[in-house]
């Protein structure tokens, strides 16, 4: 594969020639061609790896592709076009401060405007021409004597690149849950993330099995469409009311007039979210108050104490995601919808059966159960120095180094790596400090023509030291389980503390943490 | 009994469940109930179906308060398992021609008070009280009731349902019995005062004034038609027998409570306790059911129906 003409300070390495697939199991890979490293190589082509290009081009360094599995861009946005899908960040907070967008219509955008975003930032900044759509990385490999990175496809494609930086995105693959008798149901079967728009709901009996962030914005468009929706929750999450308006027109010129206007905007959400984290991340008088709020939201929505009772979580505001929304209490109590909270024992050929002894029979199951979810291996095999094979490193709970490196494994960042979540603020307010910090570490790697940069093994165990400590005091780490831990409770997800914080953690490029050759 | 380990029951009570529509209810057989059995019958099973009903909020209400991640995964399946127990024996009422169209039987006033009280209080109350309530009550269902049943009802289909039940039930037992030893365990005598503490609790009174006549009425009820009393002193018994059987169960104050109070509902020669609760019992019946709230939402999800 060829890049295009990079703009490096320096000229880059040598071609990489890959002897032999990291897999070991295809043909193709053992005779692969000699394979002209780009720049940077940049697996994703998601908000993530998109604003890592901008940033990378801002920077000067044009030498870059992006490898994305698909056949477009958008990432999960482009995966959950389930009806409803919506950001529960305000859009003017959930977009790149360095790509604002005045037209936002509404404060909180539905997924098709975001992708609509998306799609707009590759034509803005020119990044169609980097990325190979198609290309579903199975394995990263660096080249330590070279100092390459190649990723290889299920096809036995090759690519590489002095850097490589990991824009999967954390929740991009799903499945259907391993419950008993899964393989049994004769009926329709969909994953929210794997949305079938084909699927004619008008009528239908359907069962939606999950009430979290996705489920809970799915079951009021089902509800208005289906015949009847029965919605089986294991545990109720916080859910807060939705300040969702649509965007005045003089609201819109005005941000296109005044551009500061909306950047105070964005400002003022900023500063809120971030004083959320009193009440999401730790437990203080404020998280009181916050499950004070989403009571009372509760409360005025639904009338009956029972029900009342089945969706009052039982757990601390912040150990779960918390959720928002105006619609999905109402939904719940309207004749042809109704909520189920004894466990599932099993799916049958015609429908769930749950414990209490009854079989809800329906015509179409709706999985709104979340994200395979990987808090101790890695996509794909990602093999470092020395042979080192990183999902073998991380079966204790992934680390990282500020979330962005790991020792072993030169030259590679990792968007919304180990640590890097945020529970009250907008994750592209933690990524665009991520995307900065990387952009520092590759320019180091360009212009000092550095073969490895390396991440001091010792640092990295002294920041995660501090990063778990840190977390034990936290919310996340109060007893509920959630897909911020792993079985055996340790958060490798989650960062303890304010955006801000993160961002002067990321806001310094420190050498004498890294070893440079 | 051994105390037992608490993740192999989770796993054991999520691979060994049941559906109604594992029974055939339309199977032959419905003919054996005669038609002297029939009247009494009717009353008999609506009472069972209620105490499986209310046992099974009392077990939503143990969920909240289980003081470990497995207990409560336990507990919430109980309540489920509860639930599946009325619906069967609805199921079975429904064969024999006892419902009124698709009408649940209609509770008593003391039940319409025990559920008002569960629905509005149960939720506060420490795990120790309703754990050991609980196991009290099952032993009675295990040990007399169902037993009782299945000497006098032919009916095949009875027999089936009955015998998913208790297996159950034995599960149920087996855990009530383990947490009222844990709850036991190493209990000071403060400890063990603490833990009595809630009957100071005005909600918990008014517990025990709701609770105190329906048992009464209940065991006068199934007393009339025609268990015989010595199956009642036996259950007891057995509580005693099992629940004592550990130093640690021994050590828990309200094992201690409940048993002294069972020996009393059973023993009808003891007129110190009878007499003032049979005149709470009359007195409740002069309460006018529109004075009573509506039925709280859980108990519409009753149904005989296994599909829906």
């Amino acid at each position: 594969m060829t890049t295009s003409s990079a703009s490096p300070k320096k000229a880059p390495r040598k071609a990489a020639t890959r002897k032999r697939s990291a897999t070991g199991k295809r043909p193709a890979a053992k005779k692969a061609p000699a394979v002209k490293p780009a720049a940077v190589l940049i697996v994703g082509a998601g908000f993530a790896g998109l604003g890592m290009a901008i940033r990378l081009k801002q920077a000067g360094i044009e030498d870059i592709v992006i490898l994305e599995r698909a056949n477009a861009v958008g990432g999960t946005w482009r995966d959950n076009q389930y009806p409803g899908a919506a950001c529960d960040i305000p859009s003017n907070l959930y977009s790149y401060s360095f790509a604002p967008n005045p037209n936002w219509s509404r404060s909180f955008s539905g997924s098709e405007e975001i992708l609509g975003y998306i799609h707009h930032l590759v034509a803005e900044f020119g990044l169609e021409s980097h990325i190979r759509f198609e290309k579903n990385v199975e394995d990263l490999s660096f080249d330590e004597k070279k100092g390459i990175w190649t990723a290889t496809t299920d096809k036995g494609e090759q690519f590489a690149g002095r850097a490589a930086v990991m824009a999967q995105g954390p929740l991009s693959n799903c499945s259907f849950p391993a419950i008993t008798g899964i393989e049994d149901f004769t009926g329709h079967k969909i994953h929210s993330a794997r949305w079938d728009h084909e699927y004619d709901f008008t009528g239908k009996k359907v069962a939606v099995i999950g009430t979290g962030a996705s489920g809970i914005q799915i079951i009021p468009e089902l509800v208005k469409q289906a015949g009847h929706v029965k919605v089986f929750q294991r545990t109720p999450g916080w859910v807060m009311p939705r300040p969702d308006f649509a965007t005045p027109a003089w609201n819109k010129k005005l941000f296109e007039k005044l551009p500061a206007s909306q950047q105070a905007m964005r400002n003022l959400l900023y500063w809120t979210h971030e004083s959320m984290a009193l009440a999401v991340i730790w437990k203080s008088p404020l998280t009181r108050i916050a499950e004070r709020v989403a009571r009372l939201h509760l409360r005025r929505q639904v009338k009956d104490r029972w029900l009342r009772r089945q969706l009052t979580p039982d757990f601390t505001i912040g150990c779960k995601r918390v959720l928002v929304s105006n619609d999905y209490y109402p939904a719940l109590q309207k004749d042809n919808a109704k909520l189920i909270t004894w466990p599932i024992a099993r799916l049958s050929e015609k429908g769930i059966r749950t414990v209490e002894g009854i079989e809800h029979q329906v015509d179409c199951i709706v999985f709104a159960t979340g994200f395979d979810v990987s808090h101790s291996g890695t996509p794909f095999p990602v093999k470092g120095r020395a042979g080192r094979v990183l999902g073998e490193e991380w079966q204790g709970g992934a680390q990282a180094y500020k979330s962005i490196n790991v020792s072993g494994y030169p030259n590679l960042f990792m968007t919304f790596g180990p640590n890097s979540g945020p529970g009250h603020n907008s994750a592209l307010v933690y990524m665009e400090s991520q995307l900065d910090y990387a952009v520092k570490g590759i320019r180091k790697i360009i212009e000092n023509d550095l073969k490895m940069l390396d991440v001091k093994e010792d640092v990295q165990r002294r920041h995660n030291r501090a990063i778990q400590k840190r977390l034990a005091r936290t919310n996340w780490n109060s007893g509920c389980k959630s897909w911020y831990l792993t079985e055996d409770g340790f958060n490798a997800t989650m960062y303890p503390g304010f955006a801000t914080q993160y961002a002067a953690q990321m806001s310094e490029f420190e050498e004498r943490d890294y070893e440079a050759v | 009994m051994a105390s037992i380990d608490l993740d192999k029951m989770l796993t054991k009570i999520k691979s060994t469940q049941w559906a109604l529509s594992d029974i055939d209810w339309d199977a032959p057989g419905a003919e054996l109930i005669t038609e002297e059995q029939w009247p009494k019958l009717k009353d008999f099973m609506a009472d069972l179906m209620w105490i499986e009903h209310v046992g099974a909020r009392a077990f939503a209400a143990m969920a909240k308060k289980a003081p470990t991640d497995t207990l409560r995964q336990i507990y919430t399946y109980f309540h489920a398992e509860e639930q599946r127990h009325a619906n069967a024996e609805m199921a079975l009422m429904k064969r024999w021609g006892m419902l009124e169209g698709d009408e649940i039987p209609e509770p008593n006033i003391n039940l319409r008070l025990v559920i008002e009280w569960l629905d509005r209080y149960s939720d506060d109350m420490p795990v120790y009280v309703l754990g050991t309530v609980v196991p009290m009550l099952e032993i009675a269902l295990d040990g007399a009731l169902c037993t009782f049943l299945l000497e006098t009802v032919k009916d095949p289909v009875c027999h089936q349902a009955f015998e998913k039940i208790n297996d159950d039930e034995s599960r149920h037992l087996g855990v009530g019995f383990s947490v009222m030893e844990m709850q036991g365990r190493g209990k000071t005598f403060i400890g063990a005062t603490k833990m009595l503490a809630p009957l100071l609790d005005p909600r918990l009174m008014l517990g025990i004034a709701s609770y105190v006549p329906l048992l009464n009425k209940m065991r006068d009820n199934i007393i009339t038609m025609g268990l015989p009393e010595e199956r009642l002193y036996a259950a007891m018994a057995k509580f005693e027998k099992i629940g004592g059987r550990t130093e640690d169960g021994r050590r828990n104050p309200w094992f201690q409570v409940i048993r002294q109070h069972a020996k009393l509902v059973v023993n009808r020669r003891n007129r110190a306790y009878h007499v003032p609760v049979d005149g709470m019992v009359k007195l409740t019946g002069l309460i006018p059911r529109r004075a009573l709230p509506a039925v709280p939402s859980w108990v519409k999800e009753l149904t005989y129906q296994p599909t829906a």
